[in-house]
């Protein structure tokens, strides 16, 4: 039992990880573009989920000051407010990089970067 | 008051981006000169702060006021000011050049946008240099790698376009490797400012290796992909080459060593010496930098296009400077830090007499440069320079980072490293040479071998002479430069 146990007190780390590396996988084997953003989110996803799970603290609220509780623990907020940035920083990389697959749709006139690859070869050969 | 200069240097930067927009109706020279005066006051600023910090000592700056523990703390220390000062140069001498050249590819009512996306790179290249703490770290390179994948796609071609994405997805990957480790650091530590981490991480080592070994994996791999290191170096030569002539020298020469000096920062200030030796990051270091200066050479060798060839000639150097860190010595460091020096001044001078060359000739294949040192003497001439420098001849740069690499390497006892150094050596030989001599002793067929000083502008002659002759000045005269690099290396610790 003593492992399953285990399973369940991290599973915030675990499922934190297993998304890293699902991200991980999307971002570098699939060859729609479209599809690895969708993987970079997805690992940002799975940073964020770790960073906000380390704030945690069991039995904590939420950390506004409650004048009559005084005695409550509160769970660490700072984390959480890091986390907020960070939200904003994948937001604005995301859009950016859907802008660039616009353009390259645009002159490619495919997301697929197998055939993209392809094109750009034979350009070279001319 | 000089305390308060960190900021203001920040701020400068920051306003000068934010008011580029207004002067949009105004003769395009307005903002030129106005950026290059903030660039100059920055110098200045610079000059004054290394002075301080030489003569009294570091000293810390907490924005708003706010305690370390809670707020972002920028530390000044003769690490951070000389490298900005060296940034600062460098990009100034650039900036100069690209008045004149702004620009292959770009269109006019770009310029504007160019020169926005110039000085927030500037912002987050200061910012990453000063800041003291480890997620601002993160936003830094944030806002540096989206302003770097701006300018490489603002050339409205194809090829920007996938080379960008390629870039945007590779650097993603990275930064969030970093914030991983970052994340496992503070839940050991609970700070994320550097020197209490490093507190936190030298007395919880023994309880708790497996974060913090896995805290240096994510975070060496996310910087390694960020710096082109040797097996993540493949977005490297097609965003650099593709690039306008200006902004690849400024990718190449500064914003790749930015985050080395990040990865040096994290190496000696975050874990220390005892940790990284325990897990073994130096020979994993020596090992890829080994191979990446062997390897990168030799992709060089087979390219045609001369700003590709060059972008692979940045992932061989890279390599030297990772060497230098590998060695974990002062002897190591002190070497690595004068080869960005060298490599920064070098890679400048080449892609921008490259640049010179496609700017009149418009030629990019290393095969139609046959006679073109006779059509454009002074371009070929600072070429030549930094060529040999890159080759380690004696009298340039290139020279004396080579020595100090290899003193170190034997003061460490690694035979080995001076082997690949050499090596390295010749095989740069053999891509820069053939350029030399198609460009000098061969006949271009309908052009006659009269020689003249070439009509690119004034703007754009410059630069290149300053930079040639920086080369040399420095490679005859090391001396005051390494002994500023030692106390940088010094402050490290």
């Amino acid at each position: 039992m003593s492992f399953l146990d285990a399973l369940i007190d991290h599973i915030n780390y675990i499922g934190a990880m297993a998304l890293f590396v699902i991200g991980l996988h999307t971002v570098v084997t699939h060859s729609n573009l479209i599809k690895r953003i969708m993987g970079i989110n997805i690992m940002g996803t799975a940073v964020f989920l770790f960073f906000v799970a380390i704030g945690n603290v069991t039995g904590g609220v939420p950390p506004i000051i409650d004048q009559t509780n005084p005695d409550a623990v509160y769970i660490n907020p700072l984390p959480s407010v890091l986390i907020l940035t960070g939200i904003v920083v994948v937001v604005s990389i995301t859009v950016y990089s859907l802008s660039l697959v616009i353009r390259i749709y645009e002159t490619h006139g495919t997301i697929d970067q197998e055939e993209i690859a392809k094109m750009t070869s034979e350009d070279r050969d001319q | 008051m000089i305390t308060q200069l960190p900021i203001i240097n920040l701020l400068l930067f920051l306003g000068m981006a934010l008011i580029i927009p207004l002067f949009k109706k105004r003769s395009f020279s307005l903002t030129t000169n106005l950026g290059l005066g903030v660039l100059f006051l920055v110098w200045i600023s610079s000059i004054v702060l290394l002075y301080h910090v030489i003569t009294e000592g570091a000293f810390y700056y907490q924005l708003g006021n706010y305690d370390r523990m809670l707020g972002i703390e920028l530390l000044i220390n003769t690490f951070s000011v000389l490298f900005s000062l060296f940034i600062v140069s460098l990009v100034i001498i650039i900036y100069i050049y690209s008045t004149g050249d702004a620009t292959e590819g770009v269109a006019e009512k770009e310029y504007g946008r160019y020169y926005i996306l110039l000085f927030i790179l500037l912002f987050a290249m200061l910012g990453i240099l000063y800041t003291n703490d480890l997620f601002n770290t993160y936003v830094f390179m944030e806002i540096l790698s989206i302003t770097t994948v701006s300018i490489i796609s603002i050339k409205r071609k194809k090829e920007n376009y996938t080379a960008a994405f390629r870039y945007v997805m590779l650097n993603e990957v990275g930064s969030l490797s970093y914030l991983f480790g970052v994340a496992l650091l503070y839940m050991i530590t609970g700070y994320t400012n550097i020197e209490l981490v490093s507190e936190g991480v030298q007395s919880g080592w023994s309880l708790y290796p497996a974060n913090i070994l896995t805290a240096i994996g994510f975070m060496v791999t996310g910087i390694g992909i960020k710096a082109a290191i040797f097996p993540f170096h493949i977005w490297l030569p097609d965003a650099h080459s593709t690039a306008p002539s200006s902004s690849s020298a400024i990718l190449s020469a500064v914003v790749v060593k930015v985050y080395i000096l990040i990865m040096i920062k994290i190496l000696f200030r975050v874990f220390g010496i005892d940790i990284i030796q325990a897990v073994h990051i130096p020979t994993v270091l020596l090992v890829i930098a080994s191979i990446g200066m062997i390897m990168g050479s030799i992709f060089a060798i087979a390219q045609t296009d001369v700003k590709r060839m060059l972008g692979y000639s940045s992932v061989a150097q890279i390599g030297y400077i990772v060497m230098g860190i590998g060695m974990v010595s002062m002897l190591g460091l002190q070497a690595a830090f004068f080869h960005i020096f060298s490599h920064g001044l070098m890679k400048a001078a080449l892609f921008l007499s490259v640049g010179a060359v496609i700017y009149h000739k418009k030629i990019r294949n290393v095969n139609e440069f046959d006679g073109i040192g006779f059509q454009m003497p002074v371009a070929m001439f600072v070429f030549s320079i930094a060529a040999l420098g890159m080759i380690g001849v004696p009298l340039t740069t290139g020279f004396i980072s080579k020595l100090n690499l290899g003193l170190a390497a034997l003061d460490a006892g690694q035979v080995v490293l001076i082997v690949v150094l050499i090596v390295s050596g010749f095989l740069n030989a053999l891509y820069y040479l053939p350029i030399m001599i198609s460009a000098f002793l061969k006949d271009n067929k309908d052009q006659q071998r009269v020689m003249r000083v070439e009509k690119i502008p004034k703007t754009m002659l410059v630069p290149l002479v300053v930079l040639g002759g920086l080369i040399i000045a420095i490679g005859l005269f090391p001396g005051e430069l390494l002994s500023l690099l030692e106390a940088a290396a010094l402050s490290l610790t």
